[in-house]
């Protein structure tokens, strides 16, 4: 990792007003409008750029989130930080006319984006879009039977907060998926990801989206995301019991999974 | 990579293909709406379960069939089964049967398997005009025409070959020496071979008092 590749420490990283956006350390109040500018500038290519960068893969890791929800017709499903509304558009068949799925992302960008994307593609009649923040969810204690969070959980500022704030909507039964990027397991991986990562990553997302510095982000909020036992551990202390999790591509993306009983 | 998401995905881009290309799909479909069946076929790793909307979304499932069937809901099915048992399933009248043979497990709504079962017997796509909306209709037929001669001499060559080598085999094993036959040539050559013997030594032993 090349010196502009580590975490900044011209604030005091302990210092607890403070938390970490990609490397930089800033304050806990900016973090939110950094990161949602970040998004506003990526919403209309969001999609393209997933593609791009994951050469199709993200497609299976969200399809793989999908088979492990166990979702069954007539359910309620929160999809947070749902962004373009990918995992949205599966859950409202599989809920059917009984069911409801509810997008919820702190973006309004992006849930414009995702709505008016799912609208095209005729989804209509079971789904709510909320512009909510995954750390206050506003929703009623014990509503939703799933709740999925894919590639959302890095830009919160309190993570601990979100999953505390997960666990109170979810239904005594219901489970939580947390699909997000974390550890590669392999140290000849992990260096071929670095490189790409930040390098490559930045020059495409110049290329397509003309915005280098949003993808260097994206690859430093990545770095700077809990591995997976440490996430595991955030999950068992917001009340989740039997968690676990798989790595899905070497650990580049693991999926999380806890439950509420 | 999660392979069963790529298989899945694969499968269920196949599926919703050859239904749109058939009219009287959307039909059929419309029959299933809400409906689920999941299926576990040894030796495959998992279920896969179908679920019908105005799609059908193909879902890898990772728990066994006691888990699937506990959660059953009103308009689901679940099977297992072998895939040597799989052709025979199309033929509804054998369910029976095979249930008591336990080479199938059924639980759940009959009725959505026999829907499914159905909904792909009761394709019927036409190639031809299929092709000619992306290229021509002579183009086409002709296409079509030669592809089905083809098929055709195919099948009739491949039925002729199939006859003649049941043939050779037959014949040849009629005329193929039974190893029964060869024991018994081998102890009579053995009982020549002692006799032959035998008469040269007498003939020795003549030689032997002429002189």
């Amino acid at each position: 990792m090349s010196d502009n590749q580590t975490p900044s420490t011209s604030v005091d990283p302990t210092a607890e007003h403070t938390t970490h956006f990609g490397f930089k350390q800033v304050d806990k109040g900016q973090k939110a409008s950094l990161v949602a500018n970040v998004f506003d500038s990526v919403a209309a290519k969001y999609d393209v750029m997933n593609d791009l960068m994951s050469m199709g893969v993200h497609r299976l890791w969200k399809r793989f989130t999908i088979d492990c929800s166990g979702v069954r017709a007539g359910q309620k499903v929160l999809d947070i930080a749902g962004g373009t509304g990918d995992l949205t558009a599966k859950f409202s068949r599989l809920v059917g006319p009984t069911g409801r799925v509810t997008l919820a992302d702190i973006n309004l960008s992006m849930l414009k984006v995702g709505r008016d994307k799912l609208r095209d593609r005729g989804l209509v009649s079971n789904i709510d879009y909320v512009q909510a923040d995954a750390e206050a969810l506003p929703f009623p204690d014990n509503h939703f039977d799933v709740v999925t969070m894919a590639f959302g959980l890095r830009n919160v500022t309190e993570k601990q907060n979100a999953l505390n704030s997960i666990y109170r909507v979810l239904k005594p039964g219901g489970r939580l998926l947390v699909l997000e990027f974390s550890k590669p397991t392999s140290e000849q991986l992990s260096k071929i990801y670095d490189m790409y990562s930040f390098h490559i990553l930045p020059k495409m997302g110049q290329l397509v989206a003309n915005d280098a510095e949003s993808y260097q982000y994206l690859a430093e909020s990545i770095r700077m995301h809990p591995d997976q036992e440490t996430l595991k551990g955030m999950f068992e202390e917001a009340g989740f019991e039997q968690c676990d999790y798989q790595n899905l591509t070497g650990g580049i993306v693991a999926l999380h999974r806890g439950y509420k009983f | 990579m999660p392979t069963s998401a790529l298989v899945a995905a694969t499968v269920e881009s196949a599926i919703n293909k050859l239904l749109s290309l058939d009219d009287e799909s959307e039909k059929r479909l419309k029959a299933l709406n809400g409906a689920r069946l999941t299926a576990f076929v040894s030796p495959l790793p998992y279920g896969v379960t179908l679920s019908f909307s105005d799609s059908v979304d193909v879902l890898t499932e990772h728990g066994s069939f006691e888990d699937v069937v506990s959660q059953l809901g009103p308009r689901d099915c679940c099977i297992k089964t072998s895939l040597q048992t799989l052709p025979e399933l199309k033929e509804t009248s054998q369910l029976t049967r095979l249930i008591q043979q336990k080479a199938l497990f059924l639980e759940g709504e009959l009725n959505v398997a026999q829907q499914v079962s159905g909904l792909f017997q009761q394709l019927e796509i036409d190639v031809e005009e299929l092709l000619a909306s992306k290229t021509n209709d002579v183009f086409a037929h002709q296409s079509v025409k030669t592809a089905s001669i083809i098929h055709e001499k195919a099948k009739t060559t491949l039925a002729t070959a199939a006859r003649l080598f049941g043939n050779a085999i037959v014949e040849e094993k009629q005329v193929a020496a039974h190893k029964l036959a060869v024991m018994h040539f081998s102890d009579e050559v053995n009982a020549l071979r002692d006799h032959t013997d035998s008469v040269d030594a007498r003939l020795r032993r003549l030689e032997e008092k002429l002189k």
